[in-house]
This record gives C-alpha cells, structure tokens and sequence, in this order.
C-alpha cells in the first residue's frame, strides 16, 4: 500500500510534472503567440493607423472632394455607399486600399464582401483608382475619419421656410410718399398764407369809410356751401373730372387687345427667379428650341427631371410643388402650364431669327425674367412695338456671309449703318401671311 | 344739372375701359377675336373648352364629341391625341435625320454600349469654331452644374444660399480634372451626355448630336 502510496504520488508526481511541463510549453506557447499576436497586431496596427495630423486631413478633403465626391458622401448614400465609420467596417485596411486602386479585381477574386457590395449597389463598378498612393488613401480615410466624428451636422436642403410675400421695391414707394408729404405741406402753408392775406385786408377795408352792402360783401362768411356754389370751384372740379375721365377713356382704349401685365397662375408655383436668377441656369437649357424654331418651348417633364430627381425640397416653396413634377412624371403626363405670351394668329414670329441669328437677349423682349417669381408679358407685343425695334436695330452681320451680299448693296447707297427696316423688316408679308 | 349728368356718364365709361387692360390671371379684352384664335390645330394653344368663343361663332364646326353640338370657335383641341393635346407625339422608332445626316445613335445605355462609345470618334475637327461653338453650348447646358471650368462646382452642384446655409444642391457632379476622369474620350462623353451617368440624367433629348460632339470637344480642352 505504502509503495502504492509511494508509487502514486510518483506518478502522480511525474504525471503532474509531465503535465505540468506540457502545460507550461503549451502556456509560454500562447503567451509567445499572443505576444507576438499582440506585437504584430500593434505593428500593423501602427502601420495602418489612420493619421490625425490636420495636413493630413486637409490632404484627403482635397483628393475626397476632387476625385471621390462624384459619387460618394461621408454621410450620405449616393451612387456609392456613404462613408462614414468605412474604416471600421470594412474587412481591412488593406482591403480598401486595394478596393480603391481595382475594385473590379477585388469583385473578380470573389471576395465576399466585395461581390455584396457590387450588388447591393445596382452592378455599378467603381473607377480604379490606381495612380493613388497608399499614404493618398490614408489622407482620403483621415478626411473621413475627421468627418465621421464631426456627425452628419445639418444637412441641405432638410431646413424649411416659409414664403416671404414679395418685396416692396422700396426706393420709389418712399421717394413718392416723401413727395406727397411735402406737397400737403406746401398746400396748407398756402391756405395759411391765403387766410392772413384775407384778414389783413379785411383789416385794411374796415379802415375806410364803407356803404352797408359794401360792408356785406366785406364780412360775408366763408363756409362749405359758398365755396362749393362759387363758379370758380365747380370750373375746377369739372376740368379735373373732365381731364381725368378723359385720360381714362383713352387708356381704357388703348389697353384693348393688349395683354402687357398679364401674369396668370400657373398649375406649379415655378419661380424664374430662383432658376435663372439665383441657380444662373440658362434661359436655352430650358427653352430648347429657342434657337432652332419658331417657338421657344416650354420645358417637357424630363427636363425638369434633369434636377429634381434629386433635388426634392424647394428653397421657398418646400416639397408640394416639387412633388408635382414627380407625380407628372411618374403618370407620364404633361403639365399644362398657361401659356403666357399669345400672339395674335394673324401674326407670325420665329425665335430662331431673332435669337439665333440677330443674337438678341431673351430680356429685350421678355424682360427681366430672372427677377420674376411670377413670369408676366413684359413687353405690348404690338405692331408699333415690332416696328420701332425694326427701324431703330442694326442688322447683326457680323460673321454671316447671308448679309455680305446686302451689306455691300446698302453701303453703296447710304452711309448710315444696315438697319432691319432696310432689308425688310417692315414689309406686311414678312409677318402677315 | 346737365354738366353732372355728363361727368358720371364719362367716368363710368372710363371705368368700364379701364376693366379691359389685362393684370394678374385677367388676359383682357381682345380686339377682333376671330382674327387673334388659330382655327387650324396650334401647338401651346390648347383651349379644352368646347364653348369658348360661342358668341362669335357664326359657321357649323364638326361635333368633337359623339351625338353632342358643334364646338364653339375658339375650341383648340384634338381629341384623338393623348391628353387632347395638339401636338402628336412622333410614331415609335421615328428616325431623325439632321443636316449632316448622321444616323441615330445606336450604342444601347449600358456598360457594353459605354465601353464602346469611348472607341468613337469625333466626326468633327478640332477647329476654332468648332471649341467655340462648344463653349457657347457648355455655358448653355452644363455649366450651372458643372462650372465655368468643369470643376463641378456650378451654382446647381452647390447649392443656393438661403439664410445663411446652402441648400438645393444637386450633389455627385464630379471635377473633369480629377485622375479618373482625365483618360475619358470624347466619345465617352458623347455617350454621357446622351444616357447620363451615374447622377446625371439624361441630356439627349435637350441637345442635338452634333451639339453633344461640340460639347464633347470643348470639354476635352477643359482638361487640360
């Protein structure tokens, strides 16, 4: 028993020495490995940590904004995933690194992550990036690191307002008020005037000898019905009424046939003023067959789509009318906005002569369309009106060989400059046939 | 008596009058009606109201409508066109020609038809007038989005101010300098502006193919 006590404790002994020497190379074997785990993950973790230095976040907003912005945002999907936090989700580092510089090859070498990707984002591969250097996407990431830790911040376009009515134009509204004000002024320092000069010379009378009718007609009082039963008074009032009537009758006539100032509403709250004024968007980008025929078009659905794919809440009017578009565009239907400017069908106008060839402004015509958040006919649209612009506009022959011919004809004749009326502009049949 | 009578008759006359200038939703009154509405179907004139114009109507029109009356004189519609509208939409595949007579074109809106589009040549020469032209067309098309110097930075692609923040903005307009698009061909670009890409939607139906070539051309020397 004994030596089976002796013995067990000894291979107790050994077995547990044998263990523990196992357990002890096992051991130092983890702690090597985790050791080196640890130092090879420090290592690599130094070699791919994301720089902080300001240059290089400077650095990578500027390659970001000159070369990735296209299609992707730190905080917003766009055509690419946005990438805020790409770092930590991303298989690697160098998973991106290599993504960037060929993402088709990453795609082809069926790594997963990649291949998820290029599906999630409809096939869309995305441009290699091989002139990059590893230290320029280590910028681009320390941008977006930087970026990621700001937050989204306030994002454009979410903030709305209302609608500020339209503004006084100011300096002529107080200029005329001033006016008026002083021109009170002056009319009652006038009856003042008026009223001393009647008593002094009451004043003046009474200090002569007078008859008693004299007297009479001296002291007679002044009050609303004498001075509306003199002949004076009701001369003036006449003439003013007359004159003014008049004025009226003329101007009520002259305004038949006429639709200057007319400004209807349209199906969509569409502000020029916003488009051309403030986005400078040119009037022909719109208006397409201004310089190829004979109307200037009105915009179809697509064009407005151009933009408002994406752009989805108006700075002024918010998402109602915006959401018109859409909605039309979705039904495939036209938008039947109010046509404005309605020649009458006895005349004829063609845009392209005048815009394209004579390279007259859409403002001479139209006026200033870029400030009107309601489009109205500027301009008579009279006979007179086309007439006096043919007699007073040079002939645009510049760079034309079509007026060589004429220009050398007209010379011959006269000195002063080739003028529209001179070629034809004022012939009947050029716009009545 | 006589002199107050005539007064109130001259200004309500003028009254009258003055209600026939135009203003706001009112056209005001026309002159010689008949002679200002087109008769014969006209393109942006669309008036859907079977009785406007009735009391100067003085001929039978046809019925538009089944078993109804004549329509009025300043009627404008077509019924058999979609919408009533007056201008009929050109027949399916409708080919157009221009004056060079180009054919359409063909290459399909995907990444084959891209890949082979940038293999195109321009058909035009690298002349002056050709740039220049292209200049006007760019400040026409694609400058708001794309600026002045194709850096992406048009007032679209940046948003308007608007107290004090920027918004509406159309984002995702790239910089023609930048390294990935330096490489593209002008037939790329051809193919873009016909199809858009990526952000951009299309532009065919805006700008004519010898325009798109133009733009093509000046883009090229943006590039640079």
């Amino acid at each position: 028993m004994s030596s089976n006590s002796r013995f067990v404790p000894l291979v107790l002994e050994t077995d547990t020495s044998l263990i523990m020497i196992k357990n002890y190379l096992h051991s130092t074997c983890k702690i090597f490995l985790f050791v080196f785990t640890l130092i090879s993950v420090s290592f690599s973790a130094y070699s791919q940590e994301i720089p902080k230095e300001p240059a290089a976040i400077s650095a990578g907003k500027q390659i970001f904004d000159s070369n990735c912005k296209a299609c992707h945002r730190v905080h917003q999907k766009l055509v690419g995933p946005a990438l805020a936090g790409v770092y930590d989700r991303a298989p690697s580092i160098d998973w991106i690194k290599s993504f960037v510089k060929n993402s088709s090859a990453v795609i082809a070498s069926g790594d997963a992550y990649a291949v998820n990707l290029f599906n999630e984002y409809n096939k869309t591969t995305m441009t290699s990036f091989s002139s990059f250097k590893d230290q320029d996407i280590m910028n681009v990431l320390a941008y977006i690191q930087d970026e990621t830790i700001k937050g989204p911040g306030e994002q454009p376009g979410q903030k709305q307002k209302v609608v500020d009515g339209p503004k006084e134009e100011g300096v002529p509204a107080t200029y005329l008020n001033v006016l008026l004000v002083g021109m009170i002024v002056i009319l009652i320092l006038l009856v003042v005037i008026l009223a001393f000069l009647v008593s002094s010379l009451k004043r003046f009378l009474d200090q002569k000898a007078l008859t008693e009718e004299e007297k009479e007609v001296v002291h007679s009082p002044i009050t609303a019905g004498t001075i509306a039963s003199s002949r004076g008074f009701i001369f003036v009032v006449a003439f003013l009424v007359g004159a003014l009537g008049f004025k009226a009758v003329i101007n009520g006539l002259y305004s038949v046939g006429i639709q200057q100032g007319y400004a209807p509403k349209q199906p969509i709250a569409f502000s020029h003023k916003i488009h051309a004024g403030q986005y400078e968007i040119d009037c022909k980008y719109c208006h397409v067959g201004v310089m190829k025929g004979k109307s200037a078009t009105i915009p179809s659905v697509n064009i407005c789509m151009n933009c408002h794919n994406q752009i989805k809440s108006g700075t002024t009017t918010g998402e109602g009318e915006i959401a018109k578009i859409v909605r039309a565009y979705n039904e495939n239907r036209p938008i039947e906005w109010v046509r404005i400017h309605n020649l009458p069908d006895l005349a004829y106008f063609n845009h392209a002569q005048h815009v394209n060839v004579a390279g007259v402004e859409c403002q001479t015509c139209h006026g200033p369309v870029q400030e009107m958040d309601v489009v109205r006919q500027h301009s008579l649209l009279t006979m007179g009106w086309c007439i006096d612009c043919h007699r007073k506009t040079d002939v645009n022959t510049k760079g034309n060989a079509y007026y060589d011919k004429l220009v050398e004809l007209h010379n011959a004749k006269s000195k002063g400059n080739m003028k529209v009326e001179n070629i034809g502009g004022l012939e009947c049949s050029k716009c009545h046939y | 008596m006589r002199l107050v009578k005539s007064l109130i008759t001259g200004v309500s006359a003028a009254v009258l009058l003055s209600s026939c200038g135009a203003g706001g939703d009112d056209q005001g009154t026309e002159y010689a009606p008949n002679m200002y509405h087109s008769v014969a179907y006209e393109p942006y004139s669309q008036i859907t109201d079977e009785d406007a114009g009735r009391w100067v109507t003085s001929i039978d029109y046809p019925t538009s409508v089944e078993g109804g009356e004549g329509h009025a004189e300043y009627y404008n519609s077509n019924r058999f066109n979609p919408h009533r509208m007056n201008m009929r939409e050109p027949a399916p595949n409708t080919v157009k020609r221009n004056a060079q007579g180009w054919l359409p074109y063909r290459l399909p809106n995907d990444s084959t038809g891209l890949r082979l589009a940038s293999r195109l040549k321009n058909p035009l020469d690298s002349t002056a007038e050709v740039v220049a032209a292209g200049k006007a067309l760019y400040e026409m098309y694609c400058d708001h989005c794309h600026g002045p110097k194709g850096e992406g930075n048009g007032k679209v692609a940046e948003g308007v101010e608007v107290d004090g923040t920027k918004k509406g903005n159309y984002n995702g307009v790239p910089n023609y300098k930048s390294d990935a698009l330096k490489k593209i061909t002008e037939g790329h670009i051809f193919h873009v502006i016909t199809y858009g890409k990526n952000l951009m939607w299309p532009h065919g139906s805006q700008i004519s193919p010898e325009d798109r070539w133009k733009i093509a051309k000046y883009v090229k020397t943006l590039q640079k």
